[in-house]
């Protein structure tokens, strides 16, 4: 697993343009977030990738217009376990029960 | 107050498109309806395809920025092939789409698509406009990262009321991007290790691509390779980059390239690539593409780098000015003596070998077109076996001379493309060049042809099959012909003659052997004609395009003839 910082402007299509570049290339994306950092906003995407992956990945989003700055690295091992419980947290679609209970009872 | 429609068209002016391609529609009517006066002028072509494709023709021999304009819905999602070929071959294109009226934006209203969305992966960047205060900026950045950096394709999305929206307009705005972070550059360091490297080398060679002749590199690099004297080769769209008399220049490379030029890429120990993408036509298999060399890769787009071969130094930037930093380098020390590895990769022994079998007649009918085209002619190859023949006989030292779609090989491409050229240059002689199957896949801008009178010279290649298709059929899948044969084809003399065009028919026997009196005749007076002509050229059926590397082989491994 790769850990990826992504620094980019968050015009139109940004986000979605870094996300293609993973799923054009089959990549599952089974970490990614998405914040406001500073004056800008900033994605980290936790990706399963070769080491050629991850040199093409780097230089297509660089590429990317409103893309700032991208560094790379391995993840530290605690910040997969917190997050692969995300994994396992359950199925999808969420369960009816959430959205059952915040409405009243219909009868 | 100016109606958003209005400040389109002003904004478009003020980059510089007085030339546009479209076909207009229910979402994009206040744009038409802004037209007459705006000072832009609109060709409408029968396909919304067939526009794309003429911005693209356009752009390639311009440099500009094309513009291709469609209604919402089907009309943008007709454009997508066209924004695809750009973003392949670095066209500057400016895409202009009509949209649902806000309100009815993800209602899946009539004509309503996501087209932002669907060629998020094919533009550079693009915009579903919000505001009518926004156009003027969008369009300014629209056209600024077409242009620049490595060129391609935006889009910009306008729903129909912000077209019929009013505002103050104060004129057209200037974009100002944020700066990057500097790529690394031709410095000091980077012109010592290309030395160093040149200085080990025993078997340097060349590699010209499409990014030599869209820096507007050619004279420098031409001065480079003029000093170095290595052996020198093009990729597809690399051709005319290089002097065509140059005594180290080889041809093409790669699937269909010439002997020489692949076997001293193969044997070579330095390649120097120049704005080439590297990709699998021009490698073959990359495990075994140039196995002993190291890559000196001179390119302005960082993405292209390692994608295919890891290269030894990256230099990133404008080849414009990169070349030079490296050539000042070179030309103040001493470089060891290649002559004998010239001699032997651009040698007799490697010489091309006259064609034989099939494919021979439509060479030599090339050949005799070629040869007849003024200096400055643009010659326009659509997609497949003819492609490839007028790649291997095209030479020419006219750097925007030859225009095809290369990395995306998309039928179809070179009629419309043509027109866009021909409007681009009206005063050159544009040969189209189409097989018989591409020929169909946009043969309704006859009629786009027709009504602006342009002299465009039409060549079909009628081998009734999907030529390229076929010959892969034959020699990789036991001749299983599936859905390849097109026997049935039209009379595409009577279809020319449908919309007024100028036709005749030239078979094959007629440049077997020495050209007829008779036939040198109608080749002049096809080529010197004023109006639009179509040639049909029958050509043999089972005709192939050799040298030919195999899918996966290494270049080493061309079939020069069939067995």
């Amino acid at each position: 697993m790769h850990v990826f910082h992504i620094r980019y402007r968050n015009t139109q299509g940004t986000l979605m343009r870094i996300l293609n570049a993973a799923s054009r290339r089959a990549i599952d994306l089974p970490y990614v977030q998405a914040e406001p950092a500073e004056h800008t906003h900033k994605a980290t995407l936790l990706l399963d990738v070769n080491p050629k992956q991850v040199g093409q990945l780097c230089r297509d989003w660089r590429a990317i217009v409103d893309v700032m700055d991208v560094r790379s690295g391995a993840p530290i091992k605690d910040f997969w376990e917190q997050h692969a419980s995300w994994a396992t947290a359950g199925g999808h679609p969420p369960a009816m029960v959430a959205s059952g209970q915040a409405r009243p009872a219909s009868a | 107050m100016l109606k958003g429609a209005e400040i389109v068209l002003r904004c478009l002016r003020a980059e510089g498109a007085d030339l546009v391609f479209g076909y207009p529609g229910g979402a994009i009517m206040p744009l038409y309806d802004a037209l007459a006066g705006s000072g832009v002028r609109h060709i409408l072509t029968r396909h919304e395809q067939g526009a794309v494709f003429a911005a693209e023709g356009y752009a390639r021999v311009t440099g500009k920025v094309g513009v291709a304009i469609a209604t919402s819905g089907p009309g943008a999602t007709n454009l997508v092939t066209g924004i695809a070929d750009a973003k392949m071959d670095s066209v500057p294109l400016v895409c202009l789409t009509g949209q649902v009226r806000s309100s009815l934006i993800g209602t899946d209203a009539f004509q309503e698509t996501d087209i932002f969305g669907l060629t998020l992966s094919l533009t550079k960047w693009s915009r579903l406009v919000r505001s009518i205060e926004e156009i003027p900026e969008v369009i300014a950045q629209a056209f600024h990262w077409a242009r620049s950096g490595r060129p391609g394709p935006v889009l910009i999305d306008l729903p129909v009321d912000m077209l019929k929206a009013a505002m103050d307009f104060r004129g057209p705005v200037k974009f100002h991007p944020h700066p990057k972070a500097a790529g690394a550059h031709a410095d000091a360091a980077f012109t010592d290790t290309a030395l160093a490297l040149l200085q080990k080398a025993r078997k340097p060679v060349a590699l010209v691509g499409a990014g030599a002749k869209l820096s507007g590199a050619v004279k420098v690099l031409r001065a480079l390779l003029d000093d170095l004297q290595i052996p020198t080769f093009a990729t597809v769209h690399g051709l005319g980059a290089v002097r065509k008399d140059a005594p180290y220049y080889l041809g093409m490379v790669g699937m269909h390239g010439t002997r020489a030029a692949n076997m001293a890429l193969h044997e070579s120990d330095l390649l120097l690539v120049f704005g080439a993408r590297l990709d699998d036509r021009v490698t073959g298999d990359p495990s075994r593409f140039a196995p002993n060399a190291r890559v000196l890769h001179f390119e302005i787009d960082p993405a292209q780098l390692d994608r295919v071969r890891p290269c030894e130094l990256p230099i990133i930037g404008d080849l414009a000015e990169t070349i030079p930093a490296v050539h000042h380098k070179i030309r103040r020390s001493s470089l060891p003596n290649w002559n004998d590895w010239r001699s032997l990769a651009c040698g007799p022994d490697r010489a091309e070998v006259d064609p034989r079998g099939f494919a021979q007649p439509t060479k030599r009918f090339l050949d005799e077109l070629f040869c007849r085209l003024p200096v400055d002619s643009v010659v326009v190859a659509d997609v497949g076996q003819h492609q490839m023949w007028a790649a291997q006989r095209y030479r020419s030292s006219s750097p925007r001379g030859f225009v095809t779609s290369g990395g995306l090989g998309a039928m179809g491409f070179a009629l419309p493309a043509s027109i866009g050229i021909q409007l681009a240059k009206p005063d050159t002689t544009v040969l189209c060049v189409s097989g018989d199957g591409g020929f169909q896949m946009n043969i309704q801008e006859l009629a786009t042809v027709r009504r602006l009178g342009l002299p465009i010279k039409m060549v079909i290649v009628d081998n009734k099959y999907l030529g390229m298709v076929r010959q892969w059929q034959q020699l990789f899948y036991q001749r299983n012909y599936a859905e390849t044969d097109l026997s049935d084809n039209p009379d595409f003399v009577e279809i020319a003659k449908a919309y007024k065009i100028h036709s005749c028919r030239l078979h094959e026997e007629a440049v077997t052997a020495s050209l007829s009196t008779e036939t040198a005749r109608e080749l002049d007076r096809f080529l010197q004609s004023p109006e639009p002509e179509l040639l049909v050229f029958d050509c043999h059926p089972e005709a192939n395009v050799f040298p030919m590397v195999p899918s996966g082989a290494a270049l080493s491994e061309m079939m020069l003839e069939e067995d």
